[in-house]
């Protein structure tokens, strides 16, 4: 028999176009610290010059709380280079927040191990933004 | 002459069962002289994150114990993993590839990720050390079957699990869209969604029972008072009543998590549960699905979880579990999951989408 699926809390393909892959620079305006997912909203400049604003869905705050990162850490205006893919409904600005890095192409979160509480040395939750 | 079948049947059945437990771990605990609440039983209060890589079901050519370099390696791959998906990227990378999002997500996150690569690895935290029972270092969490997996499915039961997600019916194509269930109509109203995606319970048997490890938020807490016995799970703040040294629920009640009764035997807390409903299907289980937990103190931060599960209408026989939780001076957080899902939206409207669109209408079917 084979195994069992892996599960999360939803179908990640029902919900994003594998046909709509999408990469935003700009700048963080806020994160929205809410279960089931984070939605991080990101201010980006069109070529015409005006400014739209894309939300980015991560996964639950919960995990980022227990490895000390919070509502303070990102302050608005961070600048960010976000990918993924968009909202099967092409009218919204939405995407799954595949990777979110700094300008120089650092992840800003880091993907520690346990929970507990991760060797701060070893495992830090985020990087400092580029000076 | 019916009566007498029915007699026989139902003491193999019991026979089977006692089998089935019969392969966990006896007598766990002993030697360990636990602290005690007030009426003398061992305390259980306290928050567990049941996080470990050691699998349901057993994967690959190992036995039920690995060996120390077999763990080691195990260990050692979710770390690299995990260095991969913290590694640096260029900032004039292309957006991600049309059509395949998933080439760089680890093969294990691949049937979650949907094609569209989910989220890297920041945001799970499915533990990072393999399980480990009285000295043990275990490959499955599966103990009975001796092979580390599930039983047979009866005929019946594969057919309700076909059904009920995965697999099209006769009458309708088959999607060749890879992000999407082929189950028609799976799409039409948000009661059509599973669970989780609604936000009435947590994905992947978190609460259970059986209460699994899962990708994220693995934290479980127990209140323990004499009447009663609260396990409350992070996500979705599930919480199992245990009711103790009570009767089941008539059977026209059923709660989305069962019915729950405990008593303890000796020092181990032993709860049943069935009373299940039509929506929270343990691998396509059905409603009769009966399912008994122990839970025993090993050791001052550690309790160890046995389960035995028996659904004459799913599987040829009852099967059983077994894994160490440790405790953890972590906290346990509030999953308001309602208040910020806009999946559901998204996937409703993206749905809505694809109705209008004619040359994808056929995975709408």
């Amino acid at each position: 028999m084979a195994s069992p699926p892996a599960a999360a809390h939803h179908a990640f393909g029902s919900e994003f176009d594998s046909n709509a892959p999408v990469l935003i620079k700009g700048k963080i305006a806020k994160i929205e610290w809410v279960n089931p997912h984070t939605w991080i909203h990101v201010e980006t400049t069109k070529p015409d010059g005006t400014t739209e604003i894309w939300m980015f869905e991560g996964g639950s705050p919960n995990t980022l709380l227990r490895r000390g990162v919070n509502k303070m850490t990102f302050p608005a205006g961070t600048d960010v280079i976000i990918d993924g893919y968009q909202a099967r409904d092409h009218s919204e600005k939405r995407a799954n927040a595949r990777n979110i890095t700094f300008t120089d192409g650092r992840k800003i979160f880091l993907g520690s191990t346990g929970t507990g509480a991760p060797d701060p040395e070893k495992f830090p939750a985020t990087a400092e933004p580029p000076k | 002459m019916k009566k007498t079948i029915e007699f026989v049947g139902l003491t193999v059945l019991m026979l089977w069962t006692i089998l089935s437990a019969a392969q966990l771990t006896q007598n766990p605990g002993q030697g360990y002289k636990p602290p005690r609440t007030a009426d003398g039983h061992p305390d259980l209060n306290g928050t567990y994150d049941i996080a470990t890589i050691t699998p349901l079901v057993r994967q690959g050519p190992v036995q039920r114990v690995l060996t120390d370099e077999q763990a080691a390696k195990m260990e050692a791959q979710i770390m690299k993993e995990r260095k991969d998906g913290d590694a640096q990227l260029s900032p004039d990378r292309p957006a991600p590839p049309k059509g395949n999002g998933d080439q760089d997500i680890p093969v294990r996150y691949r049937i979650a990720s949907g094609n569209v690569g989910g989220y890297n690895s920041f945001w799970i935290d499915p533990g990072w050390k393999v399980n480990v029972v009285n000295g043990e270092k275990r490959s499955s969490i599966i103990v009975d079957p001796a092979d580390g997996h599930l039983p047979a499915m009866t005929p019946e039961g594969m057919q309700r699990a076909a059904s009920l997600r995965f697999l099209p019916r006769s009458d309708t194509r088959e999607s060749s869209d890879p992000g999407l269930e082929r189950a028609p109509g799976a799409y039409d109203d948000p009661e059509r969604r599973p669970p989780s995606e609604r936000c009435l319970l947590g994905f992947g048997s978190t609460s259970g029972p059986p209460a699994l490890p899962v990708l994220y938020d693995n934290l479980h807490q127990i209140v323990q008072t004499p009447q009663a016995i609260m396990i409350l799970t992070e996500m979705v703040h599930d919480v199992r009543t245990v009711r103790m040294n009570a009767q089941h629920l008539p059977k026209n009640i059923r709660p989305w998590l069962g019915d729950s009764v405990g008593h303890w035997e000796g020092d181990t807390l032993v709860v049943d549960t069935t009373n299940f409903n039509d929506k929270t299907r343990f691998y396509g289980s059905s409603e009769n699905l009966h399912v008994v937990e122990r839970f025993t103190r090993t050791g001052p931060k550690t309790l160890l979880y046995q389960f035995t599960m028996e659904d004459r209408a799913t599987w040829t026989k009852p099967w059983s579990g077994e894994y160490t939780w440790p405790a953890t001076d972590s906290h346990l957080y509030e999953y308001a999951c309602h208040e910020g899902n806009y999946s559901m939206t998204d996937i409703l409207k993206g749905a809505r989408e694809r109705e209008q669109t004619p040359a994808k209408a056929e995975d709408n079917k």
